[in-house]
């Protein structure tokens, strides 16, 4: 066993948190008032090279390995950049372009992945509908073949990046009277005729990513735009899980450094009883923590990209662990944070309030921590 | 990074749990008289010097990996037999570590042979009658005359004392550090009464009183540098991680096993969506918890100045985690776990004693709250 990261991946992730400093963490605030997407910040991470890390250099991206990809996740959180970039981040690389990627033609990858890769265009996922969140078997929207053409209808909800995307890939059953596995994968272009999206739905948290409801009125589409094979969509839905359980869960451990360093940081200068708060036993129990939930979690995440690097298929009791870990024990610590911060803490002058609010993410999105014990349950 | 075990680690754990089979806890912790237990122990460690166990974390086995390994072990004894766990990493492994890192050549040769071949038994003696060497001084010392140092001092709670053929006492000499190295006869030690405890009731554990207790200086070991005494309670606070894992692997099989089995409302009551919920957390935490003790014990080799810091991390969480575990797992059982001597009862009662001894998690979470604000490193 070793757990380390070679010295070029710590000198990466160390670049990505300088460049996140001085390029992005300037620039939330103002954007995270206003509840707006930073298209700024997006297309500087794709300057950057974040956004097609991992994809091969001939479609324009870094030909990083997942555990490099994963600590570019990691470091963006480091460095403080908000849940709701990440969150755009995740779902335009990972649900998106990764799954035209491993999925789609050739004529698709060239298409599309080196505009994703670069932030020229963003990318969506539609999968969750109103009635079918992890029920995926209960979706509704239908792809009806007509000639060489599909035509979509139906709706998808909380779909991120959903109002600003160029391209969604967009999950209908093709098959309704076989569930799951009558589900195909589709590339929706924006301003397709039928396809259209809802207004941003404004939330608790990760208050920079945009969301939104995705319509499809008789949206005729070319049958090339299909993904992979008919009815092999909800096999392709599961393997975006293991970016979830490691991509996307990263920015979440770099954030508790990232309060780990701002506590540490307001504790030595905020005094109180003419010592500084740092010098009280309880303030060092909540610094100590958030410093263990990030060194426990850290293993989890990590050890889901070693594996999807060795080739192995996804351990789904592993990577279910690794969610429920995340989600439900990351709110503890973001709690300690904004009260350590005391009234500063409640207030969005300082970041603790939004990270506390981002966190609450974690245990619901991409797998609510219900389903992960169902999951869990099932394969002990 | 590998997050694989070798072949020969598998192979190595597999063995080791074949081989302790025979010593389950019900029967070492029915062993009340001293002579009998040390009998038991000897046993088993005997049978521990045909394996690498012994030596892990001491010196380089080929194909393990030294403490890492060693932590998957402690899991795997633990999971059996948490008494013997508790002695042979004091009596063994501690106090062999003692030895190794700051003995001498002739030291190591007196020690170190018989302890890894198991015809040696140790005992470690810290903790001082206020119970904490973290913020109070050392008041066990010794007055040196000549070759000669007479010690004086009192040691509560020692692991072993009333078994071990040595033992290692934490005393000053001339205002520093040092480690008294005291054979069990040696006039002036007296080992009092063997303690009853919550937990661990198949381990030996005494105070030891040393009134004019006279040793040679070539059984004195100096540690060098004044952090000595934080190394070895890095030491036990590792022992104390690897055995917490094997009382959660205990209790969660239990519970497991008891929520397939038993049946309520004509079907197992795993199929009921609270019991399999609470299994699964129950097996978050333990499997963040391996997961941590063993980067941990891995940092310890590869990165020693972040070492202790990690190691306390990991301490809180497995040992904490190793009660929420065990007390889910009786809620689990209900009254059949209940019963004094099952995994899970036993595993709540020392799990108990994971976050007290060593550095206590409330010390530990000043320590790394500290360690954080750069107020002590």
């Amino acid at each position: 066993m070793d757990f380390e990261f070679t010295r070029d991946q710590l000198m990466f992730k160390k670049e990505i948190i300088r460049f996140a400093k001085k390029e992005i963490v300037p620039r939330i605030q103002a954007f995270e008032l206003k509840k707006q997407f930073d298209f700024e910040s997006f297309r500087k991470l794709g300057e950057f090279g974040i956004l097609g890390l991992h994809f091969p250099e001939a479609y324009g991206g870094g030909g990083a390995d997942v555990i490099t990809t994963v600590l570019a996740g990691e470091a963006l959180g480091e460095a403080g950049v908000d849940g709701g970039l990440t969150l755009a981040y995740g779902a335009h690389t990972f649900l998106c372009a990764d799954t035209i990627f491993r999925h789609g033609t050739e004529a698709q990858r060239r298409k599309y992945i080196p505009k994703l890769a670069s932030g020229e265009w963003i990318g969506c996922m539609g999968l969750t509908e109103p009635n079918a969140g992890s029920d995926v078997a209960s979706m509704r929207t239908t792809a009806e073949k007509r000639g060489d053409t599909y035509v979509l209808n139906g709706g998808k909800i909380f779909i991120t990046n959903g109002p600003i995307a160029d391209v969604a890939v967009v999950y209908a059953k093709t098959d309704p009277e076989k569930k799951h596995a009558g589900i195909s994968a589709f590339i929706v272009e924006k301003g397709t005729k039928g396809f259209s999206s809802g207004p941003n739905i404004l939330k608790m948290g990760v208050c920079t990513s945009q969301t939104s409801e995705l319509f499809f009125s008789d949206c005729v589409i070319p049958a090339q735009n299909l993904l992979g094979t008919e009815n092999e969509g909800f096999n392709m839905s599961l393997q975006t899980v293991e970016w979830d359980r490691s991509a996307l869960l990263a920015p979440f451990i770099g954030a508790s450094t990232y309060m780990l360093n701002r506590c540490v940081e307001y504790a030595k200068k905020r005094e109180q009883f003419g010592r500084a708060i740092a010098q009280f036993q309880s303030i060092k129990h909540k610094i100590a923590n958030i410093r263990i939930f990030g060194e426990a979690a850290r293993g989890l995440v990590y050890r889901i990209a070693w594996c999807k690097d060795q080739g192995r298929p996804l351990n789904h009791l592993e990577a279910a662990v690794a969610k429920l870990f995340v989600g439900d024990w990351s709110m503890a610590p973001s709690n300690d944070a904004v009260v350590l911060f005391g009234g500063y803490g409640y207030c969005h002058e300082y970041d603790m309030e939004r990270i506390f609010r981002d966190s609450r993410l974690a245990p619901i999105g991409g797998g609510t921590s219900d389903i992960q014990k169902m999951i869990i349950s099932k394969l002990i | 990074m590998n997050y694989d075990f070798s072949p020969q680690e598998f192979d190595f754990c597999i063995k080791l749990h074949e081989a302790m089979s025979p010593y389950a806890e019900e029967k070492i912790e029915a062993l009340r008289s001293a002579a009998d237990l040390r009998y038991h122990l000897d046993q088993i460690l005997s049978l521990l010097a045909d394996t690498p166990y012994l030596k892990l974390g001491i010196m380089p086995v080929e194909g393990l990996n030294g403490l890492v390994t060693l932590m998957s072990a402690l899991e795997a004894i633990a999971a059996i037999s948490p008494s013997v766990a508790l002695s042979i990493g004091h009596g063994t492994h501690i106090f062999g570590r003692i030895i190794d890192a700051w003995g001498d050549v002739a030291q190591k040769q007196k020690w170190l042979n018989p302890l890894l071949s198991g015809k040696l038994l140790g005992a470690v003696a810290l903790c001082e009658e206020s119970l904490n060497t973290d913020s109070d001084a050392l008041i066990t010392s010794g007055v040196r005359n000549g070759n000669w140092v007479t010690v004086n001092g009192h040691k509560p709670h020692v692991v072993n004392a009333p078994i071990a053929d040595w033992i290692a006492v934490a005393g000053s000499l001339d205002h520093r550090p040092v480690l008294f190295i005291i054979e069990k006869e040696n006039p002036g030690v007296s080992i009092r009464a063997r303690k009853r405890t919550l937990g661990y009731e198949g381990t030996a554990m005494a105070d030891i009183r040393l009134e004019g207790c006279i040793v040679p200086m070539d059984q004195v070991i100096a540690m060098g540098r004044s952090d000595g005494l934080s190394g070895i309670r890095l030491f036990e606070n590792q022992l104390l991680t690897g055995l917490s894992l094997g009382l959660m692997k205990s209790a969660f099989e239990a519970a497991k096993s008891h929520a397939k089995t038993h049946k309520s409302g004509g079907k197992p009551i795993i199929a009921y969506q609270e019991i399999g919920f609470k299994l699964s957390e129950m097996l978050t935490l333990y499997q963040t918890a391996q997961l941590f003790a063993l980067r941990a014990a891995s940092s310890a080799q590869t990165r020693p100045r972040e070492a202790e810091s990690l190691a306390l991390c990991a301490k809180v969480f497995c040992t904490e985690a190793c009660e929420t575990v065990s007390g889910e797992a009786l809620r689990i059982l209900g009254t059949a776990g209940y019963e004094v001597g099952k995994g899970a009862e036993r595993a709540y009662r020392c799990a108990k004693y994971g976050q007290i001894a060593g550095t206590s998690t409330e010390i530990a979470r000043v320590r790394i709250g500290d360690q954080a604000l750069g107020l002590r490193v």
